[in-house]
C-alpha cells in the first residue's frame, strides 16, 4: 500500500531539517577565528593571526568581548 | 538666520537611544559603544570607560591591520565576536555571541549608526492635516 501523500512530504521536510543540523554542526565544530577588515571602495582584507597586526587585532577584539562580559 | 536644513550633531541621549534600539534589534548582542569622531564615547551598553578604551583599541587595530581607515572590522573568537562599523566620522563597536549572523549584526550596526546622524524622523503631518481622528462616527 503506498504510503499517504501527507506523510511522504513530512518525511522529505523531516530530511531537509536533519541536513541542516548537521551542516551547523559541521560549521561549530571547524569554523576557526578570522578577522576580516573592509575599507573603503569595497575591499574587503582578510588578516591573518599570525601577523604583528592580527594578533593586535584578535587581541583588542578579545577586550571588547571582556568589557560586554562585565556589564 | 539659521539655515532650517542644519541639524545639530548627535548628543549622548540621542546615542543612548541609538543603543537602547540595537539591544532590541539584535538578540545575540551583548554590548556596544558609540564613538564621536574624536573617539570619546557618546555612550555605551556598560561602563562607558571602559568601552571607550577597547573600542578605540580595536578600531585603530583595524586600521592597522588595513594599512588605512576601515568602514567595517569583523573579529571571530572562539569567545564570540567583536564588530566595529564607521559612517560619517562616527563609529559603532559592538560585542556579540559566537555564530551570529554577521550580515545582520553588520546591517543593523550600520542602520543605528545613520539614522542617528540622519537625526529623529519628523513627526507625522496626521494631527496637522485635520483628518487624523479615530472616532467611531456611529
Amino acid at each position: 500500500m503506498p504510503p499517504k501523500p501527507h506523510r511522504a512530504l513530512i518525511d522529505r521536510v523531516s530530511g531537509y531539517a536533519d541536513e541542516a543540523g548537521a551542516f551547523l554542526r559541521r560549521r561549530r565544530t571547524t569554523r576557526r577565528p578570522f578577522a576580516r577588515v573592509h575599507v573603503p571602495g569595497g575591499r574587503i582584507d582578510a588578516v591573518d593571526a599570525d601577523t604583528e597586526a592580527g594578533r593586535e587585532l584578535f587581541l583588542a577584539a578579545s577586550r571588547v568581548l571582556d568589557a560586554a562580559a562585565a556589564r | 538666520m539659521a539655515d532650517p536644513t542644519a541639524r545639530a550633531l548627535p548628543s549622548a541621549a540621542d546615542a543612548e537611544v541609538a543603543i537602547a534600539r540595537l539591544e532590541a534589534m539584535s538578540a545575540d548582542l551583548r554590548g556596544c559603544a558609540i564613538l564621536d569622531p574624536g573617539g570619546a564615547v557618546l555612550a555605551a551598553s556598560a561602563d562607558a570607560e571602559a568601552w571607550e578604551a577597547v573600542a578605540r583599541e580595536l578600531l585603530a587595530a583595524a586600521d592597522a591591520a588595513a594599512g588605512e581607515a576601515v568602514t567595517q572590522a569583523h573579529v571571530g573568537t572562539e569567545d564570540g565576536e567583536a564588530f566595529a562599523v564607521r559612517h560619517g566620522g562616527y563609529a559603532v563597536v559592538a560585542a556579540s555571541d559566537r555564530f551570529t549572523l554577521a550580515s545582520l549584526m553588520l546591517s543593523d550596526l550600520r542602520a543605528v549608526l545613520r539614522d542617528l546622524l540622519r537625526g529623529p524622523a519628523p513627526a507625522p503631518a496626521l494631527a496637522a492635516s485635520g483628518g487624523g481622528s479615530t472616532e467611531a462616527s456611529g
